[in-house]
């Protein structure tokens, strides 16, 4: 668990920018030389209008940073970063946040909507093992890093929202419907990370049926 | 970032080290008047008198020292993130210690109880003393709580400076009103 410290500004470069989907696409950034982070850590990224958090999808043991950007078309920083050049300088600070995985014998059970599964990804691309791992999204071309999480986790549980045909193993409706429906109620640890709408519904459900729960929460704006 | 999450609506709350616990809670009793005191702890620096530089980084010190209290307090120790914030160090009370007798050095010597008012910075610090008093309090239940479960008490660090900030805050008290020539009013005096 990362120690309380004063956040650091730090300067890289755009190396890559690949399309996910339509409104989403990863960035990668060089790693400043000293810049050090755990998997679940945000960094806030400058323009000159503004900042934004964004999770670190990357490993902390990998060569570059990467990040995980929804594009909103109207935002002050996610046109930007749609549109900087290969090669631009960008300037954060960072890392902040307390949003890692803790070794505990307790089952784990990460839920996450949209990009909320960033830190998931960063934690499991850190070799976090044994997970259960329910992602809700309205397609399934929203499953994000759904080939790296998949075989890792030991359920990784689509939760798809549109009435579409759904790929195999997959839940048809939101992550809080599977939670009160699907999983058996035990003492595990719940890490929640995505819409504060999602979050504040699975809460009511693990307060309900998962009393020994531990819960940490990490919200996408 | 928006401030309200609406996930504690049903009376719960969640501890940093994860554990949802209810709202009336001891500890959660622990954390909420150190936050009282820390708020406290600001007022006093609205009103401390032109020109106090030592106090008032003294001060700053302690708002800083005391949100570090409050996160340990909603930190359980065999929980997650216990690392990350451990008991304070007895250090901090050393210093307390110091800025004490710093201050005591230049007051009148006590000998009758002191009514708790005078001017606005001393009044101040005595609402915060009793604000201090009473986490102090909250902390030692729920380090009593903790021993009577089968675990070690906790919080060493954090009972002595509370307890020594209680004093450091009365004698602020004193020393506010010395050097602003507010006539110190006694007990039966």
């Amino acid at each position: 668990m990362p120690a309380p410290s004063k956040a650091a500004t730090w300067s890289c470069r755009l190396r890559e920018r690949r399309r996910l989907t339509a409104g989403t696409f990863e960035l990668r950034l060089t790693r400043p030389p000293g810049f050090s982070y755990q998997a679940g850590q945000r960094i806030a990224l400058r323009t000159e209008a503004t900042e934004r958090d964004y999770t670190l999808v990357s490993a902390p043991a990998d060569e570059n940073l990467a990040v995980l950007v929804r594009l909103i078309p109207a935002g002050r920083v996610t046109p930007f970063l749609d549109q900087a050049p290969i090669g631009s300088e960008l300037l954060f600070s960072g890392p902040n946040g307390y949003f890692c995985l803790r070794p505990d014998a307790r089952p784990v059970v990460m839920v996450a909507s949209g990009t909320g599964i960033a830190p998931f990804a960063a934690m499991v691309r850190a070799g976090a093992r044994p997970f259960v791992l329910l992602h809700g999204v309205r397609t399934a071309d929203e499953l994000y890093y759904r080939a790296e999480l998949q075989p890792a986790a030991k359920h990784y549980v689509p939760c798809l929202s549109a009435k579409a045909l759904l790929p195999g193993g997959a839940f048809s409706g939101y992550v809080t419907a599977y939670l009160q429906t699907r999983l058996d109620p035990q003492p595990c640890d719940f890490y929640l990370s995505g819409r504060m709408e999602m979050i504040r519904d699975a809460m009511e459900i693990i307060d309900a049926r998962f009393p020994d729960a531990r819960v940490y929460t990490e919200a996408f704006f | 970032m928006k401030v309200y999450t609406g996930t504690g609506d049903r009376g719960k709350t969640s501890l940093f080290s994860g554990e949802r616990i209810d709202k009336s809670n001891p500890r959660v009793e622990a954390y909420g008047d150190v936050d009282e005191l820390n708020a406290l702890i600001g007022a006093i620096l609205n009103v401390l008198p032109e020109g106090r530089t030592t106090e008032a980084e003294q001060l700053e010190q302690v708002l800083i020292d005391l949100f570090h209290v409050g996160a340990c307090l909603a930190t359980t120790s065999d929980g997650q993130n216990a690392a990350a914030f451990t008991d304070l160090p007895a250090e901090k009370t050393t210093w307390l210690e110091k800025a004490i007798d710093r201050m005591d050095a230049d007051l009148p010597r006590l000998t009758r109880f002191v009514l708790p008012m005078g001017h606005p910075a001393a009044s101040a610090c005595h609402l915060a003393r009793c604000v201090c008093r009473r986490a102090e309090r909250r902390v030692v239940r729920v380090c009593l709580e903790t021993e009577a479960q089968g675990g070690d008490q906790p919080y060493h660090g954090i009972r002595g400076y509370l307890n020594r900030l209680s004093d450091y805050l009365f004698v602020m008290a004193r020393y506010c009103n010395h050097i602003t020539g507010t006539v110190e009013r006694t007990w039966g005096g």
